[in-house]
């Protein structure tokens, strides 16, 4: 009773996954069987293949197999490997060569749970802007400044707070000389040096 | 200058000869800078090439100072970093002499050609400890020895216990850096103890902490054990053997539970985490409250508390410190406020005034304006000793550290001994009569020297400081004002619009008169917001910290119990109070514009005048040497112990013959200090001894000649591609085109290790250039995060799909860390640490819901940016290790890339392509409001440094940036600023 692919919003899974166990954690979304290429098609132009590497290791030429019969379909081919071995490295490494060659994206998971997840949001973000991961403006002044700081290195966020209240704007950290910063409580040599490249150092040298 | 002593001599008879390579491990406080400023002495010529390697820029100075009194001074040290131009460096490497060069730079210019790398006369590499198979020395020891196998590697370290790491960590860096012969030399060598003598001459001073310190200091290490033993039941896997408070005492200890956790550090939870970061900050307190004022200290807690009890999003945290709920720490917060100053129960107004908290702003502060008033008549009352800014609930306690009033014993019993001694003295005598004291940090030095100054020494013992101590309360009170003010303005802020607190210093009372009912009914909301949130605080309070354990406490009666439960409370009396006292505020602005200009820099580190006589210093590294040479004091003062410091002034006596020196060492009895400083002797003494044994029984390892197989390389390089079965010769070997900046990882070693040629350039498209097609971004996991948040890699992922046909994303996880994505919920990030997947946990009715927490995480983004970029590919990588095998697979039959055409792409925009780029500023820069990836290289040419930007006018920052995000980084900047 295979049907053919709907275009709903539910993610088509191919028969042949019956019975694996990310098909549970798949939540939010719906889910049918239809005849497809790929195991899963989460989206009109996206089309995911499993693969478990322990599997991998047991029979190394399946995955070949089933590239092989996708041919060019597919706009975003992704390959959801399962990374549940320890010994990683060498089949990570050979699948990576094969999915360049074949225009396949690999996206790894440690456990079904966050397979399932992979799953569906691809489904769900199947017709989401990028915004996401766009630059963003929108964000209230602790945030900003929080975020600002601590990206010198060695300054918490207890520092940022502690700078935020002995010293109050960011002018004047920038205006404060060093043994002013090194009185304050948590503030080394060191740690006084970073902030004071950051704000002091050129930001190119022009030769 | 300093002389050789005859283990010194010894030394440099071993190792100064051109023609061999070695590494010397020394005991530290030896003068281990002795040894290399004199081989470097030895060495200096014109002739010579000699690059002094992994030298801090302070070592690099003081080195270059030393140098200069030695007599090589036509050129003597020079100094290549960030700053020197390419033209400059290619100068100096051709005029040869001694140079000290940053690890970043050196290896580009080798690999660059720039410099001739069989031209080196030899390399000297200071903190050899720090080698490591992955570090940019071990890269630079390869790079050197693959071209030049005749000139020397002389390797120095002195720190013995950083040698640890591994089975059998000596020969690993023995083998990194290619030798073969190590010196080892500790204090119990017997040609040391030959030349300085075993006795020890130190008077010890101990003195007992105060009843309140001894409080705090137990309150601590009872936190710690706490920590630790829930740490070890958490983890029932960790090696339990290192892991006791003793330890804990050491900064090593971090790396050591890290190390064990590391592997499993997906699957520990946040709590353990919690629990590690927490033995940091325990260590620090206790540190701090040897060291700090009691002022000092009690800020920093409050800091603390402030910081730990809300999350990233200004709301409550759900994961408290586990010791922060604890009796211990209740005692902690307690007594350290307690040796500030106590809160009594107020008198006659105040407990309406408590009342009238409640009651809206403009009444509170009518009451407030009332109250002071007749506080001041109280304050005039009782006499002139209460100073009119302190709040009359207020009692100052203002407790000094004992150790203060021993050093101000100690000096008056140096003078009677100086005048003493005086008739006996001629003019010849060596030594000056400065007393030299000596702390453990600049800060401590600081303080001290203040209190010196300002000490009143006919005062009681403990009040000696009173005047000093005043300062700073009042200070404090100010400080914390503005923190009550702040505390509002985030909350405001949060709110949504709501950014001015109620209390406008300046505005005086009238300002708050209602305008109309909708300011009647913010008000309501605000009362009733903020009874909200002081219910919230009593409810925590009352929960966390038990309350019975300070009421028991019946020889030290709690003064005024309502105040004390409500810190948010006590904040905003002190706010109000200061509010209304105009005068003040502006005095205290005066005293902090003076406190910037306080003690001159040359008032403590420029020469020293013979008649001053006290001298405060830091412990620094073995530039103390110098200074102990040039000060010659016959008496010093060690405000904290130190093993270094103590050999340091042996290898000064004993090169100073003649030169009674007397040393005071001061320490607190039952401390941590004591137990630190003994744990800190046997530490040292172990490893060496470990060292030894190693090097007794290592295996030499055999250097073996790279590239020696250059046969296989040859077999790689013929094209299967070509047809016909032709075999043609691709004699061009491997190479990748790799971003100057890419430097500062391991990378690019490991792939000149896997035999291919790195060629570094600057980059502006991508990071790693393997195939004219294929271009490579690499992030590791925090960058991943960050690039993410501040949505960079959207753009840098845009700029690679529009210039090479095969995009690649890497994911590069660290070595020996856990390889997987749930980590990166730890790491520094907003990303919401709430379990792993929210969708599990959410039934089907909340999934808008449940789609927004998901959207936060960073596999959603990873999805997403696939979904965008079709084209982008992903390696994930579980180390370097692993990515430089891919990148040798990805390689294989592939045409190689071309450096210039590389350079050119993408970089018509930026107009100084090329040039060197200080990443954290550039960084710093770009998380500002108003600033994005577009426009930062603008902002980079208009302005200098961040510095210069935040000087700007409004107008000047909206000429460069547009008048929408200049308004947005002109107020970012000076939000908050003090008129």
């Amino acid at each position: 009773p295979v049907v053919q692919p709907g275009t709903g919003n539910n993610i088509i899974v191919n028969p042949c996954q019956r019975g694996n166990p990310i098909l549970e954690c798949v939540k939010n979304v719906g889910k049918e069987f239809g005849d497809i290429v790929v195991d899963y098609q989460v989206g009109r132009t996206t089309g995911v293949l499993f693969l478990s590497l322990r599997y991998h290791r047991l029979h190394p030429e399946y995955i070949h197999q089933r590239i092989e019969r996708l041919g060019h379909a597919y706009n975003l081919r992704i390959l959801l490997l399962m990374c549940d071995v320890t010994e990683h490295q060498e089949p990570i490494r050979e699948l990576t060569k094969i999915c360049l060659v074949n225009n396949i994206t690999i996206m790894v998971a440690w456990t079904p749970e966050e397979a399932g997840f992979y799953l569906t949001t691809y489904k769900q973000f199947e017709h989401k802007p990028p915004d996401l991961i766009k630059e963003r403006v929108d964000k209230d002044y602790p945030t900003v400044l929080r975020n600002a700081l601590t990206s010198i290195s060695k300054v918490n966020k207890t520092d940022v707070e502690t700078l935020r209240t002995s010293l109050g704007s960011v002018a004047a950290i920038a205006r404060a000389s060093s043994d002013r910063l090194q009185n304050l409580p948590g503030f080394g040599q060191v740690k006084v040096k970073r902030i004071k490249d950051a704000f002091e150092k050129p930001f190119r040298n022009n030769t | 200058m300093a002389t050789l002593l005859s283990f010194h001599r010894d030394i440099l008879e071993e190792i100064h000869d051109p023609a061999s390579s070695e590494l010397l491990l020394i005991a530290r406080g030896l003068g281990l800078r002795r040894v290399v400023c004199k081989l470097l002495q030895i060495y200096d010529s014109p002739q010579n090439l000699v690059i002094l390697v992994n030298a801090s820029q302070e070592e690099e100075s003081a080195i270059g100072e030393e140098l200069g009194i030695m007599g090589c001074r036509q050129p003597g040290l020079r100094i290549v970093a960030f700053e020197t131009g390419k033209k400059d460096r290619q100068e100096l490497y051709k005029k040869g002499g001694l140079l000290s060069i940053t690890s970043q730079i050196l290896t580009v210019d080798m690999l660059t050609g720039d410099l001739r790398t069989h031209l080196i006369t030899g390399i000297i590499l200071l903190h050899a400890d720090r080698v490591t198979p992955t570090s940019p020395e071990a890269f630079i020891i390869r790079l050197y020895r693959e071209k030049n196998t005749a000139g020397f590697l002389k390797a120095f370290s002195d720190d013995p216990e950083h040698i640890t790491s591994g089975l059998s960590p000596l020969r690993t860096i023995m083998k990194e850096l290619q030798l073969t012969k190590v010196h080892i030399y500790p204090r119990f060598h017997q040609k040391v103890i030959d030349c300085l003598g075993r006795d020890r001459s130190v008077l010890q001073l101990t003195i007992n902490m105060t009843e309140y310190m001894t409080e705090i200091h137990g309150a601590i290490v009872q936190c710690m054990n706490s920590t630790l033993s829930e740490l070890k039941r958490s983890n029932t896997n960790l090696d339990l053997d290192d892991l006791n408070v003793e330890n804990a005492y050491f900064r090593s200890f971090d790396v050591l539970v890290r190390r064990q956790l590391d592997p499993v550090w997906h699957k520990v939870g946040p709590r353990t985490k919690q629990l590690v970061s927490d033995l940091a900050t325990l260590r620090r307190l206790l540190n701090y409250l040897l060291s700090y004022d009691a002022l000092a200290f009690h800020a920093y807690l409050e800091t603390l508390l402030e910081s730990n009890t809300v999350n990233e999003a200004g709301k409550p945290r759900q994961h408290h410190s586990p010791w922060m709920l604890t009796d211990a720490a209740h005692i902690m917060f307690e007594f350290a406020k307690r040796r500030c100053y106590t809160i009594s129960a107020p008198k006659k107004m105040a407990p309406e005034a408590h009342e009238l908290d409640d009651q809206d702003a403009w009444d509170a502060l009518d009451e407030a304006e009332g109250l002071t008033g007749r506080q001041r008549e109280t304050v005039q009352d009782a006499g002139a000793k209460r100073p009119h800014w302190l709040p009359a609930n207020i009692h100052p306690n203002l407790e000094e550290l004992p150790k203060w009033s021993l050093v101000a014993a100690a000096l008056q019993e140096i003078e009677e001994e100086m005048i003493r001694r005086e008739p006996k003295m001629t003019f010849r005598d060596p030594g000056t009569n400065t007393v030299l004291i000596m702390t453990s940090s600049l800060r401590t030095a600081q303080l001290l020297s203040e209190f010196l100054s300002s000490m009143d020494p006919d005062a009681p013992q403990g009040a000696q400081g009173r005047k000093m101590m005043e300062g700073k309360l009042r200070l404090y009170l100010w400080w914390k004002a503005k923190f009550a003010d702040q505390r509002k303005d985030g909350k405001g802020g949060t709110d949504g619009g709501r950014t001015k607190g109620s209390f406008a210093p300046r505005g005086g009372p009238n300002s708050f008169l209602p305008g109309g009912d909708e300011h009647l009914s913010e008000a309501l909301k605000k009362k009733d917001r903020e009874r909200q949130e002081r219910a919230a605080n009593r409810r925590r309070v009352r929960g966390g910290a038990p309350t019975p354990s300070s009421s028991t406490r019946g020889s030290q009666p709690v003064p005024a119990g309502d105040g004390l439960a409500h810190p948010a409370a006590e904040l905003e009396s002190i706010a109000e109070f200061l509010a209304t006292q105009d005068v003040f505020m502006g005095q205290v602005d005066e005293d902090l514009s003076r406190m910037d200009f306080g003690p001159d820099f040359d008032d403590n580190y420029g020469l020293v005048q013979p008649e001053q006589t006290v001298l405060v210093r830091a412990y620094s590294d073995d530039t103390d040497e110098q200074m102990l040479n040039e000060v010659q004091p016959r008496y010093i003062i060690m405000f904290e112990p130190n093993l270094e410091f103590v050999r340091r002034v042996e290898v000064f006596k004993k090169s100073n013959p003649g030169l009674g020196v007397r040393i005071y060492l001061l320490v607190y009895n039952y401390s941590c200090e004591e137990a630190k400083y003994l744990s800190g002797v046997r530490r040292e003494k172990e490893s060496f001894e470990r060292l030894i044994k190693e090097r007794g029984s290592m295996l030499m390892p055999i250097m073996e000649q790279r590239r020696s197989e250059q046969g296989e390389s040859l077999i790689k390089t013929i094209s299967s591609r070509i047809a016909g079965g032709r075999k043609e010769l691709n004699t061009e070997p491997s190479k990748v085109v790799v971003d100057i900046r890419e430097f500062r990882s391991s990378l690019p070693s490991l792939l000149h290790a896997s035999n291919l040629l790195v060629v570094p350039v600057t980059l502006t498209v991508g990071d790693y250039i393997l195939t004219p097609d294929i271009c490579v971004e690499r992030k590791s996991i925090p960058d991943l995060i960050s690039s993410f948040n501040s949505g960079r890699l959207y753009t840098q992922c845009e700029v690679m799909s529009a210039h090479y046909k095969q995009p690649i994303l890497l994911i590069e996880w660290e070595e020996h860390k856990s390889f997987s994505l749930t980590t990166i919920a730890d790491t520094k990030s907003f990303v919401k640490p709430t379990g792993k997947f929210p969708a599990k946990k959410r039934p089907a009715p909340g999934a808008a819901d449940g789609a927004n927490v998901a959207s936060a995480l960073i596999q959603s983004k990873l999805v997403l940016l696939t979904l965008t970029f079709p084209r982008v590919r992903i390696i994930w990588s579980s180390s370097s290790y692993a990515t430089a095998e891919i990148f040798k697979d990805l390689k294989t039959h592939q045409a190689e890339p071309d450096p210039t055409k590389a350079i050119v792409v993408g970089a018509e925009e930026d107009p100084d392509a090329g040039a060197g780029v200080n990443s954290t500023a550039e960084e710093f820069l770009r998380s500002f409001p108003g600033i994005t990836s577009k426009n930062v290289k603008h902002v980079m040419a208009k302005v200098k440094s961040v510095r210069e930007l935040c000087e700007l006018e409004l107008s000047q920052v909206q000429d460069i940036l547009g008048i929408e995000p200049g308004k947005a980084c002109w107020e970012f900047i000076h939000r908050g600023d003090a008129k």
